[in-house]
This record gives structure tokens, C-alpha cells and sequence, in this order.
């Protein structure tokens, strides 16, 4: 798999598509009667750098529907920048490239003519800081990216509340929707973010250190949040915290100096890890 | 980064070395209870039974620092191994003990006077040394991580499995005199017993497998049909 790189509209040198025709992801299968399930990603011989620093080296890595995957390793040891691959947030840094092949079920993410905010409706993140529309109102947060699609009246009352029913903080808010979003603790920003990154019926959901800025409970309730939402969503989570990943993942990644040194389900990486390095990691001996 | 969880480090070798100095009271304890056999000391035998709460007192000890460590430090990996190896360990070393008490309590029931048949006697001394050995070398095994010298322990149990089932002969074939068959039926639950211990010898060997491998498998499967006791 090394085909000709090419030079995106934003400067970010990505794979070439295979398929010469424009491409856009799918439609959210959310939006059919269908209960929705996730989509497998794919990561092949992905490299990411920043300018001169490769911080991704070569990974491939499978994200299968419906799992949590998380993905462990010490500070810049390339898992935020990994995961932001993914969306193709990676390469709106300047002089930040990457190169290799990540695929959607079927589709190339990074093909030629790929809508990137498509790509992002369907592949969406959560945070470590809880980034509410700080002049927007609970149900204007939520209801920012649904406008974008078209939703208006009845429906987009009805997706807001179904978004916060999934994100868990419908019981919390429903009496308040007009109060600033920003007025929420913490946990219940960081939850008003899922339930903005769930309203677009997104298929895979990255979070990047969700719970790092919370306190122990909101941490537990974004926890149990994860736990339903992968009934629905492939769901990535980039955590230093390790009895966290334990907690939330089916399989677990880790990472160092940019390379992927193990992967394998969340049991085994914590109890039995085959790679010493992964040892060394998880028992705190380095890190 | 060589250092970090220092705290959580020593927590963890001094349990261990606790939960393994506890196999080493077993053997202090089997000495003297084959001892008072031997002798037919009764004084010493209640010793044995006596000195149980320290043994018992060294699991409730063990027991208590691995909930401490468990919920205060989440171990993981091999450290998580060790750990609920250790809880096995340290409850193998409290059923040995066990074990010990019940021979020694045996010893009274024939007094100082016991009409010993010296070839039981001989085969009952065999089986004991072969006990002691089995705990020494289960102690040796885990210490230092030996899974060949753990599954080892195997052929020593073998060897115990077949002097027991001697001594049951011996016992059974030994003759008319109801003071004598009464010591015998008494030597044979001593043997019983030290076949326990070798069991637990085993046991504590198999954690060591565990512990080094990751995976859990019984050396020896005594439910299988045509296991002998």
C-alpha cells in the first residue's frame, strides 16, 4: 500500500484516493428507522508528523463497531494525534502531514474529493476540556450542528431531547434549555458536548481524554455514558488514565514514541500483556 | 524512570515476603509435630496446637494487606498476578497449618506409650520428609519465579500419593491387636494429613506457574477418572 501521495487543499500531504471519483461518507444510518450501529475504522501503515517530527510511526490498527477501544501510552507518545487522524483534525495544524490509509467501512477517508466535514459529522469527538458554544444556550449547543442539516421545528426539538436523553443529562437540563451552556458544571458540560457530538448521528465517536478536567462522579457518569453509547457508535477514547481504560474498554492499544506496541482486549493487556514495554507501562515503572 | 511507586513496591515485596515466610512456619511446625510423633511427646504436640494462632494470625496479616493493596494501589499486570497468587499462598500456608494441628492433635488419643510398629513408623517418617521437602521447595519455586521447579512438585507428590496408599495397606494388613490396629487407623489419618499438605504444596506451585505465565492450570487433575487419592 504505497500509493502516490498527494497535496491537499490545505497543505496536509495525505494517501492518494484508489478510487479516482469524489467521495462522501455515508448517510448517517441513524437517520433510518434502523437502531444505529457502529462502523469499523481501519488504520493502515498510518504515519503522522509534524513538520520534521514523525509522531505517528506505521500503525495499523482495527477499530471494530460497537467496542470501545482505548488507547494508552505516556505524554506525546503520539495517541491524541493518532486518534485526530481519524477525523482528519490532524492536518489543520500547520505543517502537520500524515500519511497511510484509514478507511471507513469501506470508504477512504482520506480519498481524493472526501468531504472533510462530512467525514467529521460521522466521526465525531469529544475533548478534554468541555468546549460548550459559550454564547449559546443547553438546546442551541445541541441544536448548532442539527441546524447545519437541515432540522428545524418539531423535529429538531425532538433530535435535542433525544440527544440529551443519550447523553444522559435530558433529566438534568430539560427544565433550563434556554439557560447558557456554559452555566453547567463541569461533568454536565462535558455531557452537553456528547450529546452536540451525538445530535449529528455520528457513527464513530472519538473522545480524547473526556473526563481528565472532571471530578470522580462526573468521570463515572461519563463512564456509564460510554458503556450505552457503544450499543449505538465505535467508540475511541485516548485516556492517561489507566484503571479508566480498564473500566470502559473491550480492547486496548498501547502506545510509545509513536509506534502501537501492543493491542489486544483490555483483560489481557492489564493482566498478562505480552510485550515487556507494555509491562513496564501499565505496572508504572516508567511513565 | 526507574523509582516510580517505590512505596507501592515494598508494600508489595513484604507482603510476599510475609505470605513466604508463612510456608516457612509450616515447615518449622511439621518438624516439631513429626517430632512429638515421633517421640510420642504429647507435651510438644499441644505446642503445635497452640502455636497454630501464630500461623493463623500471619494469614489474617497477609490477607489484610492484599485488600489494603488491592484498593489502595490497583495493581495490574504481573503485580496484579502476584497478588492473588499471594492470597492462595497465604491460604494454602493457613490449611498446612491446619494440617500440623490435626496430626498433632492425634498424638494424645495413644499416649506416651502407643504401640508403634516401627516399619508404619519408618514408612509415616518417609512420607513426612517428603512433605517437608515439598514445602521448602514450593517456597524456593515461587520466590524465584522457578515454574520447571514448581511443576516439579509433581514427582514429589507422587511419591507421597504412593506411601500413603502403603501406609493404608500397612494399617489394614497389621494385625488382630486392638491397641495396635487403633495406632494404625491413627497413623493412616496422619497420613491423610500429610498428603493434604503435599496437595497444598502443589498448589502453591501452581500459583507459581500462574504467576509466570499469566495462565492458570491445575499440574495435575485428581477428578479425572482413574486419579488416584
Amino acid at each position: 500500500m504505497n500509493p502516490p501521495e498527494t497535496k491537499s487543499e490545505e497543505g496536509t500531504r495525505v494517501e492518494a484516493s484508489r478510487s479516482e471519483a469524489p467521495q462522501a461518507p455515508a448517510p448517517p444510518r441513524a437517520a433510518t428507522t434502523a437502531p444505529a450501529t457502529g462502523r469499523r475504522v481501519a488504520l493502515e501503515g498510518l504515519h503522522a508528523y509534524y513538520g520534521d517530527q514523525h509522531a505517528v510511526k506505521g500503525v495499523d490498527l482495527i477499530f471494530e463497531p460497537n467496542k470501545v477501544t482505548a488507547i494508552i501510552g505516556p505524554s506525546g507518545c503520539g495517541k491524541s494525534t493518532l486518534v485526530r487522524c481519524i477525523n482528519r483534525m490532524h492536518e489543520e495544524i500547520t505543517g502537520a502531514r500524515a500519511d497511510g490509509h484509514i478507511s471507513l467501512d469501506d470508504l477512504d477517508v482520506y480519498g481524493d474529493g472526501v468531504d472533510v466535514i462530512s467525514v467529521r459529522r460521522v466521526i465525531g469527538m469529544v475533548f478534554q476540556k468541555p468546549n460548550p458554544f459559550p454564547t449559546m444556550s443547553i438546546f442551541d449547543n445541541v441544536a448548532a450542528g442539527l441546524k447545519l442539516t437541515g432540522a428545524r421545528g418539531g423535529d429538531l426539538r425532538r433530535k435535542v431531547e433525544d440527544s440529551l436523553r443519550g447523553a444522559g443529562l435530558w433529566e438534568e437540563v430539560k427544565d433550563r434549555l434556554d439557560s447558557p451552556g456554559l452555566g453547567l458544571s463541569g461533568g454536565q458540560q462535558q455531557r452537553l458536548c456528547i450529546a452536540r457530538a451525538i445530535a449529528v448521528e455520528p457513527e464513530v465517536i472519538l473522545m480524547d481524554e473526556p473526563c481528565s478536567a472532571l471530578d470522580p462522579v462526573a468521570t463515572l457518569k461519563v463512564e456509564e455514558l460510554i458503556a450505552e453509547l457503544k450499543t449505538r457508535y465505535t467508540i475511541v477514547i485516548v485516556t492517561h488514565n489507566m484503571q479508566q481504560a480498564a473500566r470502559v474498554a473491550d480492547s486496548t492499544a498501547f502506545m510509545l514514541d509513536g509506534e502501537l506496541v501492543e493491542f489486544g482486549p483490555t483483560q489481557q493487556i492489564f493482566t498478562n500483556p505480552k510485550d515487556d514495554r507494555t509491562e513496564q507501562y501499565v505496572t508504572g515503572k516508567f511513565g | 524512570m526507574a523509582g516510580t511507586r517505590q512505596q507501592f513496591r515494598e508494600q508489595l515485596a513484604h507482603l510476599e515476603a510475609q505470605a513466604l515466610e508463612g510456608l516457612d512456619m509450616v515447615v518449622a511446625t511439621l518438624d516439631r509435630a513429626l517430632e512429638s510423633l515421633q517421640q510420642r511427646d504429647i507435651e510438644l504436640a499441644l505446642i503445635v496446637v497452640n502455636d497454630d494462632d501464630r500461623i493463623d494470625g500471619r494469614y489474617l496479616e497477609v490477607h489484610q494487606g492484599i485488600l489494603s493493596l488491592l484498593a489502595l494501589q490497583a495493581p495490574v499486570a504481573t503485580d496484579l498476578r502476584v497478588v492473588a497468587a499471594l492470597l492462595h499462598v497465604i491460604k494454602h500456608v493457613e490449611r498446612m497449618g491446619d494440617q500440623c494441628v490435626n496430626i498433632a492433635k492425634l498424638i494424645p488419643l495413644d499416649g506416651h506409650e502407643a504401640p508403634v510398629d516401627e516399619e508404619l513408623m519408618r514408612q509415616i517418617e518417609r512420607m513426612g520428609l517428603c512433605a517437608r521437602s515439598q514445602v521448602v521447595q514450593s517456597k524456593h519455586a515461587f520466590a524465584e519465579r522457578d515454574a520447571a521447579l514448581a511443576e516439579d512438585l509433581v514427582r514429589q507428590d507422587d511419591e507421597i500419593d504412593r506411601l500413603n496408599r502403603d501406609i493404608f495397606r500397612r494399617a489394614i494388613d497389621i494385625g488382630d491387636e486392638p491397641d495396635v490396629r487403633e495406632w494404625a487407623m491413627h497413623m493412616t489419618l496422619v497420613a491423610r494429613c500429610l498428603e493434604r499438605i503435599g496437595d497444598n504444596a502443589v498448589d502453591v506451585g501452581e500459583q507459581t506457574a500462574f504467576v509466570v505465565t499469566g495462565l492458570f492450570r491445575e499440574f495435575a487433575d485428581a477428578s479425572h477418572v482413574g486419579a488416584r487419592p
